[in-house]
């Protein structure tokens, strides 16, 4: 800055006319400068030993030398705690317990924090919490960059205070018109946001409160109102069961809610010479139905009669004698339900209240011990009629203010441009929303939301069990809960917070402690046990009623994928990438067909020259609305019927890639996932899937997935079914497990860990897919690139079909083809799936073998194996020649093709700053060259062992996890130290069902499968 | 070489009428001479492929190996396949050199230089692909057992491609010494009569001072004895070397024992192929169709006749194992060689390699030059499939149908592969025009014993060869007209001059023109020209009609302008 201080150099400064100072302005320097004795001695300068080239050498030395000096790596800074919170540790890993409520899915959690960030979700196992492939996911939506960051009005930014003084005025507005306010949330678990919304309408008055599932349970809420008078599901614990009959309903799916998997992979388990037998009706091949002991496909509109059918018989005694395949299976099943009585249950996913009606009737008919119609969920809670009479009313004015929270419905809406005419006749429109959506953007105000786990809240997802949600982070963004915002609104000057604790001390927690039950994240309350309250209800009517329901030629059954759900989380590269557990394609919705009405249609499926799978494209149409989609040829899809996942096809607030799909809900007219009238045509072109497994059957291979069925598992011998192949030694038949070229190392010493898989427990639902890409930094690699088979996963669920009408068949076949021609045409004709397969699921990650083929070919001995039964990677020492994959069997090692994490052209969470927020510290993040592959979390079990020494015990038994492990709350996978008799694993290795995936080819795996028995007893 | 005997009915190896000169000027001739537009076009498509190799490498470099086609099933493809088609190659010229050697069969001699050439091009390309096929190609020295900052941390022993590491850079340093040692003589060759002292300087360092005492030759024959006995177990060991990378593995299609020598009569295979290739333009382009003949292409066909067949036992005794193993896994492998998506490859690979050399088995076929060189270009185009077949087939539906694929190339692999072939002929062509592409001083030694005019002589009762050059020479220069023609041109010679009269005039010391010996001007004097003044007067005619005169020196006179010269000195004098 300027100054104007004068500075003074002597006292003769002050005479102005002073010569000296005159003189000393004319000249800089005092003194003569000597230069003459430099440069004026030109023969001193000749005769100088410092020639002109020596002068020009040292000027470019020093400022080489300089300039070098400057060159210094960038520093990044990190700037440790000055006063360090008491619960950060760094290094050191937190868990919380919360509650995921975000109106589809509904689990209580934990959360792993590290250094004041979440990472990975876990299940609560003391709440008996499970988590699906979605809610291990969850996680990264917190991190997602395209997020609503703040209040908006218009589209423009607004502060919080701005909004609410607008929003408070119009809603006086509003309450002067005498106009009635709509809250429109998506189903909402939590009793003190209920009571937020009761306040809303005592300082606003005519507060309507209107629940809208995005997919709809509404039929199956109706019937249980009506038959049991509260408007619940019903829940199912399937560990009960000994006959499951399912038409329609894919409850390991998302049916009711899903989160039946569990009880249902206890009762498939045998056990003392039992486990249930799984009937499954159904149109589409779903996760489900691929787990049935025997499936049928039925159109959508056959399944009603079906229903009738198994009504007739198993209620009212009446067999039908028509002769047709379906009435056989029908009263089949009947007679298999009244042979297990109250053990056996029946579900339907029907959406009509007359079929869940009378699969209600048939469960209390039979007093079925499996239905709990006491401690019902509420999980879904959403009203069609409710939703249709709102869009209705604000189409005609009556409606002055529609406030929305957690619901994107002008994207699920099938009569979105409806909704979005009337939200533009109402005075006032908020959208409370995490994400800068659909809805967001077609309302007036679109106030941000923060994550759940940012959020304070609660959730009653099953009555008498009240779960707590706790911030696991302070929010990323200027975002404000919903909770909050009604506070503001109504005038109270409190916090959600403290309301929820109020609200808690006063009416949950009879006296206990908050502290305690924040702890726990679930504080459950005694039910007294009450007669369920029945009302009469003309089941007969609603039968003939079902009766009614006309099919057509072609009917398409709407449903909703294990990886995007509802839609809400698309923006999910790891829900992206996750492949769909049946189709195993990823990226993607597509319309099934079977191949029968494929080859009536000239629709084709083929893999071109990288092998990737091309498909036709039909144009659809139903109800007057079009769109062409892709077809994917699928087996077990009933002829005449068609499959179109929801929850694709969504534009706003998501990455480019993440676009994918077409939206299916614009045919979900009047909520019901069946929809007949469907016209197809055939259109040009060609759609590229990205499918990670192009390959469906097993080709006869039984040793692959060992297979028998309960009846001989109960009475033949292990060997039997659990055949071990045979070499020769010294011209002696032995088991090729027993021969070893090597000597082996003691391995009784220490740990040594073994990782179970229950082929019968598996249901293939993909949880422990998401945990390991979130517990391992598996980098998303996109949908080309997944057409390039190069998918990183490194746990994956192989899906395969049958040729026959089961496994058994395909190796009977394979046996019999006899000679050259013979063995050609059975091998080439097992390539094909059957019209109605059985279906095998089979997770695949590294075996661990401790005679590794991959160990033995590494040239810079960058695999090896650890003491602990683990075969290691080291990824700084691997060099990528990929020998170590091409000779591994199992096809488990996945090489960094591209350098994934710091890539633009992989705009997934890795190349995002937020993103990346939710990489594991304790694991590498793999650059681009090196292979890498399932380690058997060894940071886990490390961490445990140093957690066990620390702490001066041994390690608890069952103490190990893997991520995978961990995530599978169905049973399927143990983990643990073999070496540790108590450990559960240990005896699971040596079950009579034990086998190691390819034994023959003597790698000597750490991993032990367990063959699936399958229940074939018909009655 | 202790007899210049040789049984006649062998068919000479150097056709036509050589003398040790003329072999000496036609290895010497692409050399000395300038290159034409044929070689300058060849070497320009070269030099581009080479370019979009290079480019290809850069791109795979920079960017990760995911350019190209591989998938997580198929981890090799096409760069191992280059790679040991490539080393395959590379096996015929040590065969040829050593082994050939070691068996004294004297036919190598005129093949053995090129072969050699090619068997050290074709490594350069072949040890590229290990190198470059690594995902980090920064840290390529890990494969090799240096000491390093992680203390005691050594190289995998048990793994076959780190014995690949040793075993190609064996092979490609003891070839090289043995084809340098061979060159020796010859590069001094071309030393001794190189004009330019650029070339003689350079020639000079290649030719490591070789002064062709007895004492050198001794050397050189002991060397040669010894490197040869040095790369003959390479030979074998190589290949069989290569092969363990693909038969210690587990997967079915690899694992198979039959590998090693199936792998090295592949190799001879394709090698013989290749120098036929080559050859068969070289002895055209560079005129040495006197030294490669017909002979050379016929044995060598022979070769890949017999190799050809070995190599169809083997797959056909691959198939018959995969079916008596009664193992499903590798019954279903080979079934899905011949019959799966990939079956193109594999009637490809059967119809080149085992039906194409079975054509050679008709003598009027196998000295055809046209029809040898398509079947050298087919068997080639075949063991690449052979190899292909081996490495995807197996790989892309092994043991999980889970996780079968398919591969197809990205002109990312095309470009490499087509860059190694640029490299080659880069490199080949660099090499024919710079270096002695014929082991002359070896060819020399079967100059008498199998060069064609000797056997004429020797068939038509000659006992003792000598006497054959001399006739040939008396046949060459006949003195008699020499003498007749001479009498008359000097005498139109003078005439122009005009004739020295000793009585009148006085004669000149012609020694004073440069370029004039003592001996030319004794030559001069007997023509009749004594004085500056004659040969002041010479013109063009005269200085043609004193070139026809003179027995050497011929167009001295013109270049040093011995006219000019006279007319200075006729003015001084």
């Amino acid at each position: 800055m300027a100054s104007n201080k004068k500075y003074w150099k002597s006292v003769e400064e002050l005479d102005t006319k002073s010569s000296i100072v005159d003189t000393l302005k004319q000249n800089e320097f005092v003194e003569e400068i000597p230069t003459d004795e430099f440069l004026g001695n030109k023969e001193n300068l000749e005769t100088s030993s410092t020639t002109r080239r020596d002068f020009l050498k040292y000027v470019g030395f020093t400022t080489a030398a300089a300039s070098l000096a400057a060159c210094e790596g960038p520093v990044v800074k990190s700037i440790p705690y000055v006063i360090k919170p008491d619960d950060i540790i760094p290094g050191v890993a937190e868990y919380y317990a919360t509650t995921m409520a975000n109106g589809f899915d509904f689990a209580n959690i934990l959360v792993k924090v590290r250094e004041g960030r979440p990472i990975k979700i876990e299940p609560n196992k003391d709440a008996n919490g499970s988590t699906n492939a979605r809610v291990q996911a969850s996680v990264l939506s917190l991190y997602d960059s395209l997020r609503l960051k703040g209040p908006k009005a218009n589209g423009l930014e607004i502060s919080w205070a701005d909004a609410d003084s607008q929003i408070i005025s119009k809603l006086n507005e509003v309450k002067e018109a005498g106009l009635p306010i709509a809250v429109l949330t998506g189903t909402c678990a939590s009793p003190s946001t209920k009571k937020l919304i009761n306040n809303l309408g005592e300082t606003f008055g005519n507060v309507n409160h209107v629940v809208y599932d995005a997919v709809s349970e509404s039929a199956a809420l109706d019937a249980f109102e009506a038959l049991y008078g509260t408007r619940a599901l019903p829940d199912y614990n399937l560990e009960k069961a000994a006959v499951i009959v399912s038409i329609g309903a894919d409850f390991l799916g998302d049916w009711q809610g899903g989160g039946f998997d569990a009880g249902y992979s206890k009762s498939r388990v045998p056990a003392n010479g039992k486990m249930s037998r799984h009937i499954q009706f159904e149109s589409n091949m779903t996760l489900t139905g691929a787990n049935a002991d025997k499936r049928f496909m039925v159109k959508p509109s056959e399944q009603n009669l079906a229903l009738i059918k198994l009504y007739q018989a198993v209620v009212k005694g009446i067999a039908s004698r028509e002769a047709t395949p379906l009435n056989d299976a029908v009263q089949k099943a009947a007679a298999q339900i009244k042979a297990a009585g109250s053990k056996a249950v029946v579900v339907t996913g029907i959406q009509d209240k007359n079929a869940q009606l009378l699969a209600l009737a048939i469960n209390q008919a039979i007093n079925s011990e499996v239905i709990d119609v006491v401690t019902t969920r509420n999980v879904r809670k959403g009203n069609d009629a409710a939703v249709a009479q709102l869009i209705a009313d604000m189409n005609a004015g009556k409606i002055g203010a529609v406030i929305i929270n957690n619901s994107n419905p002008v994207y699920s809406l099938p009569n979105s441009n409806e909704f979005v005419e009337g939200l533009k006749k109402v005075t006032l429109s908020v959208a409370c929303s995490m994400q800068d959506n659909e809805t967001a953007n077609a309302v007036q105000y679109a106030l941000a939301t923060p994550h759940y786990l940012e959020s304070w809240g609660d959730a009653v997802i099953k009555k008498g069990q009240y779960s707590l949600m706790q911030p696991t982070i302070k929010p990323l963004f200027n975002t404000r809960q919903f909770q909050d915002t009604l506070l503001t609104w109504t005038g109270s000057t409190s916090t959600y917070y403290d309301f929820l604790k109020e609200s808690w001390n006063t009416e949950v927690l009879e006296g206990k402690s908050w502290n305690q039950a924040l702890h726990d994240g679930v504080f459950t309350v005694d039910i007294q046990e009450e007669e369920a309250f029945i009302s009469e209800v003309n089941i007969d009517a609603a039968g003939s009623e079902l009766a009614k329901v006309k099919g057509s030629d072609f009917e398409l059954s709407l449903y909703t994928k294990t990886g995007l759900g509802d839609g809400q989380m698309a923006n999910n590269p790891w829900l992206q990438e996750l492949p769909d557990p049946i189709t195993r394609t990823s990226w993607d919705n597509y319309l099934t067909m079977s191949k029968a009405d494929a080859e009536a249609l000239g629709v084709i499926n083929h893999n071109v020259a990288n092998g990737a799978l091309n498909g036709s494209l039909v144009e659809m149409s139903v109800n007057g609305i079009s769109e062409v989609l892709p077809v994917l040829i699928q087996p077990g899809q009933a002829k005449g019927s068609l499959g179109l996942a929801l929850g694709y096809g969504r534009k706003q607030g998501l990455k480019s890639e993440m676009q994918t799909g077409k939206n299916a809900y614009q045919f979900y007219k009047e909520f019901n996932n069946h929809q007949p009238d469907v016209t197809l045509k055939l259109v040009e072109g060609e759609h590229e899937f990205a499918c990670v497994q192009l390959h469906n059957t097993l080709m006869g291979r039984g040793d692959i997935i060992k297979e028998t069925t309960i009846d001989d598992y109960n009475n033949v011998d292990s060997k039997e079914w659990n055949v071990v192949p045979v070499v020769s030694l010294d011209h002696n038949e032995v088991e090729a497990t027993s021969v070893d070229l090597w000597e082996a190392f003691d391995r009784s010493v220490g740990h040594h860990f073994n990782l179970s898989i229950d082929l019968n427990a598996c249901t293939g639902c993909g949880a422990c897919v998401v945990a390991c890409h979130a517990e391992n930094n598996v980098p998303v690699v996109g949908k080309e690139e997944i057409r390039k088979s190069r998918d990183m996963h490194w746990l994956r669920i192989d899906r395969y079909y049958s040729h026959e009408e089961d496994f058994a068949g395909d190796n009977e076949l394979k046996d019999n083809g006899t000679g050259v021609i013979g063995y050609k045409d059975t091998m080439a004709a097992l390539e094909d799936p059957s019209e109605n397969p059985s279906v095998a699921f089979q997770p695949v990650m590294c075996q661990h073998c401790n005679h590794a083929p991959c160990e033995t070919v590494c040239p810079v001995a960058a695999t090896s194996h650890g003491r602990q039964g683990q075969n290691q990677m080291a990824y700084n020492r691997c060099v990528g020649t990929r020998y170590c994959a091409n000779n591994c069997p199992y096809k488990v090692r996945r090489f960094n093709w591209f350098n994934y994490p710091n890539n633009s052209e992989f705009d997934y969470n890795m190349n995002d700053d937020l993103g990346k927020m939710v990489l594991n510290p304790d694991v590498t993040v793999r650059s681009r060259g090196v292979m890498e592959k399932c380690s058997m979390c060894i940071q886990m079990t490390q961490a445990t062992i140093l957690k066990a020494k620390k702490e001066g015990r041994p390690v608890n038994t069952n103490e190990f996890e893997t991520a995978c492990s961990n995530a599978c709350t169905n049973g399927a996978m143990v983990f643990g130290d073999v070496n540790k008799h108590e450990d559960t694993v240990a005896s699971l290795a040596k079950d009579k069902r034990a086998y190691h995936l390819l034994e023959h080819v003597g790698t000597k795996p750490n991993v032990v499968y367990h063959v699936k028995v399958r229940n074939t007893q018909e009655a | 070489m202790s007899s210049h005997y040789e049984a006649p009915i062998r068919r000479p190896l150097i056709v036509g009428d050589k003398s040790y000169h003329d072999i000496t000027v036609e290895v010497a001739a692409p050399v000395e001479g300038k290159a034409n537009k044929l070689w300058w076009t060849a070497f320009t498509i070269a030099l581009l492929a080479f370019l979009w190799g290079i480019g290809s490498i850069i791109y795979t470099i920079g960017t990760g190996i995911g350019v190209w086609g591989l998938n997580k099933t198929v981890g090799w493809a096409w760069d191992i396949t280059n790679f040991v088609w490539w080393v395959g190659i590379g096996h015929a010229g040590t065969l040829i050199s050593a082994v050939l050697l070691l068996f004294r069969q004297k036919w190598r001699m005129g093949i053995n230089r090129s072969a050699e050439a090619m068997t050290i091009f074709s490594v350069v390309q072949a040890g590229l692909f290990p190198v470059i096929h690594m995902g980090r190609v920064w840290n390529a020295h890990f494969v090799l057992p240096i000491p390093n900052q992680f203390g005691t941390l050594w190289t995998n022993f048990n793994s076959p491609l780190l014995w690949d590491v040793f075993a190609i850079s064996t092979y490609l340093s003891v070839s090289l010494v043995f084809w340098w040692t061979g060159l020796l003589p010859d590069f001094a060759m071309l030393r001794d009569r190189a004009v330019r002292p650029f070339q003689k300087k350079i020639y000079s360092l290649l030719s490591f001072g070789w002064t062709g005492r007895a004492k050198d030759w001794q050397r050189f024959e002991e060397v040669s004895l010894v490197l040869a006995g040095l790369a003959t177990p390479l030979v074998l060991s190589v290949h069989t070397i290569v092969s363990f990378d693909f038969a210690t593995s587990v997967i079915p299609g690899w694992h198979t024992t039959i590998f090693p020598p199936y792998f090295v009569a592949g190799a001879v295979f394709s090698g013989f192929a290749m120098v036929n290739t080559l050859l068969i333009i070289m002895r055209k382009v560079s005129n040495l169709e006197a030294y490669i003949t017909k002979q050379h292409i016929e044995l060598m066909n022979i070769v890949i006749m017999i190799t050809g067949s070995i190599v169809g036992c083997a797959y056909i005794t691959e198939l018959f194992i995969a079916w008596y193993s009664g193992v499903e896994y590798e019954q279903y492998a080979f079934l899905n060689r011949a019959t799966g998506p990939y079956w193109w490859a594999y009637l490809l690979m059967m119809s080149c390699n085992v039906f194409s050399p079975q054509f050679m088995w008709s003598k009027r076929l196998r000295q055809s030059i046209t029809f040898s060189f398509i079947i050298s270009i087919v068997v080639n185009i075949g063991m690449w499939f052979e190899r292909f077949v081996i490495i995807v087939t197996s790989l892309h539906r092994d043991y999980l149908p889970s996780s079968w694929t398919m591969f197809s190339p990205t002109f990312v692999d095309i470009g490499i592969y087509v860059g190694t072939i640029g490299f080659f002929f880069v490199l080949f062509l660099l090499y024919a025009r710079t270096f002695p592409v014929i082991a002359q001083a070896e060819v020399k030694s079967i100059l008498k014993s199998s060069g064609e005019a000797y056997k004429l002589f020797r068939d038509a009762g000659g006992k003792n060869p000598a006497p054959a050059k001399k006739i040939t020479k008396t046949v060459k220069t006949t003195p008699k007209v020499v003498v007749e023609d001479a009498s008359e041109q000097k005498n139109t010679l003078l005439g122009t001059l005009g004739v020295f009269d000793a009585a009148t005039q006085t004669a000149d010391d012609l020694k004073l023109i440069s370029g004039v010996g003592p001996k030319l001007e004794k030559t001069l004097n007997t023509i009749g020209i004594y004085s500056f003044n004659q040969v002041s007067k010479m013109t063009e005619k005269e200085y043609d009609l004193l070139d026809s005169l003179l027995d050497s020196f011929k167009g001295r006179a013109k270049r040093d302008d011995w006219a000019g010269q006279a007319k200075k000195l006729k003015n001084n004098g």
